[in-house]
């Protein structure tokens, strides 16, 4: 049974949003250091482990993996939103992804049939070159899209 | 993975050249798009935008052509701190930023001209996300409007709020909202506003509705079979879109015969809002705090608990008398 399925018939949390997510790791990509947290065992990334357990020493991203009991359909073709700080990848109801550079964070709901070697070797370069690239943002187009984001209000 | 053409879109004012303000539930909207079609759909919303206080959300749509999906039907939500997925279909895939305020979408350029969709779907479900970041408390209630003073229906699934509220409309009373009503605060007094969305009534309501006879029950957005219906077409009721809240009655269904009227205090209307309303995460404490604010100011109405074993019309008349004799 999933650790999650008590949460799935909560009324109040109609989105999913309070799912656990017990389990976590470490790990680098590039030169950034990176904390996964996920309520499945399967969605931990097979990449080089950060073995310096410093838990003080502040990570440059974090992803939160859920996965997504009971959305059962397969991936399809990424849609990608992008506006100011904020890129969003659909590949249907099974994989949602946001990553929110100003803030660090990859979030993100992995369905039901997405099976561990897809998520291995499909989503996970994806989530590290969104990663990269969210991190590796240049200085410049960032402020302009900001800029343009305050003019716009 | 078929069916589907990979998209890449950028929100900026080169791929977002045409621009309005909107009023959403006494909330400034601003819409960017890239589509004259959706622009005109927002139309009929600018109507009230004196109203509108100065805090404001925005909508950045975009009409794709390449937008195809063999997505299901039904809605498909998902949340993770301050962001929430929404596929809708075969119409397109939002992300609504509650952080920044803001939704972003993709439509398909059927549904970017389906004012049905806009109206009854889309607008009432990014008030229902991003309302909360605006001081609008989204309730699950229906709202009447009785001579200028707004009654609210509360009470759980299947108690029968949406019978009572056509049984309401047809004694006279003016239909602000059925399944949710949007509660805002504006300079210290409270106003409900209404979606214009369809009365949901479940096919059983035809023993009560002989109305409904011809009309065809279909799949909700929630996935139930149900009427969705105009009370103004069917049932020739009064709408409005506002009304200043006086009344709450929490609906309970019993088998004891009659209507009782039973006072209900502040506190416990409070709860009873605070445990419907979805969990908001930690990352929107401004969030938090404003809509239970609003719930406790609205707690502060006159409130019973109505305990019914009549059918909705009886009880209609019995809160009609109730009011009256007040």
């Amino acid at each position: 049974m999933p650790l999650d399925s008590a949460n799935y018939q909560d009324p109040l949390d109609l989105l999913r949003r309070f799912i656990p997510t017990p389990y976590r790791t470490r790990f680098r990509i590039g030169g950034a250091l990176v904390v996964v947290e996920t309520n499945d065992f399967a969605l931990l990334p097979e990449l080089p482990l950060e073995t310096v357990l410093n838990e003080s020493f502040p990570s440059n991203l974090s992803w939160k993996l859920v996965r997504d009991h009971d959305e059962h359909g397969l991936l399809q073709e990424p849609s990608h939103l992008i506006c100011g700080g904020l890129t969003v990848v659909a590949m249907g109801a099974a994989c949602l992804l946001g990553v929110d550079r100003e803030r660090g964070e990859l979030l993100g709901f992995i369905g039901a049939e997405i099976d561990p070697r897809t998520f291995q070797e499909s989503l996970v370069p994806l989530l590290c070159r969104l990663s990269l690239e969210a991190m590796e943002t240049n200085a410049e187009e960032w402020f302009d899209g900001w800029n343009e984001e305050a003019a716009d209000a | 993975m078929n069916n589907i053409v990979t998209a890449t879109l950028v929100y900026d004012r080169r791929t977002l050249p045409f621009r309005t303000e909107f009023s959403l539930a006494g909330t400034r909207c601003l819409l960017s798009t890239n589509s004259h079609h959706i622009l005109r759909l927002s139309m009929p919303w600018q109507y009230v935008l004196n109203g509108c206080g100065t805090d404001f959300l925005q909508m950045k749509i975009i009409e794709s052509a390449t937008f195809e999906s063999d997505a299901p039907a039904l809605p498909h939500f998902r949340g993770l701190g301050h962001l929430v997925f929404a596929m809708l279909g075969s119409r397109g895939f939002f992300n609504f930023d509650l952080l920044r305020r803001r939704a972003i979408g993709l439509l398909s350029p059927a549904a970017a001209r389906d004012a049905h969709f806009w109206n009854t779907q889309l607008l009432p479900i990014t008030i229902g996300l991003l309302g909360t970041t605006v001081g609008v408390a989204p309730l699950h209630c229906a709202c009447l409007d009785r001579d200028g003073s707004g009654l609210l229906v509360a009470g759980s699934s299947g108690a029968g709020k949406s019978t009572l509220t056509v049984a309401l409309a047809k004694r006279g009373f003016a239909v602000v909202s059925d399944d949710w009503t949007y509660v805002r605060c504006q300079a210290d007094k409270l106003l409900a506003h209404g979606m214009f969305a369809p009365v949901k009534l479940l096919p059983d309501s035809i023993r009560y509705f002989p109305e409904l006879r011809h009309a065809v029950p279909k799949k909700t957005m929630n996935g139930e079979i149900a009427h969705e219906v105009d009370p103004t077409k069917l049932f020739r009721s009064k709408v409005k879109a506002q009304s200043d809240p006086k009344w709450v009655f929490i609906l309970e269904r019993t088998r004891v015969a009659g209507c009782s009227f039973v006072p209900c205090r502040p506190e416990n209307l409070a709860q009873l809002f605070e445990k419907n309303a979805e969990k908001l995460p930690q990352e929107l404490p401004e969030a938090i705090h404003l809509r239970s604010g609003i719930i406790r100011q609205l707690s502060a109405c006159d409130c019973w608990v109505l305990r019914t074993g009549e059918d909705p019309m009886q009880t209609a008349a019995a809160i009609d008398t109730f009011l009256s004799e007040m």
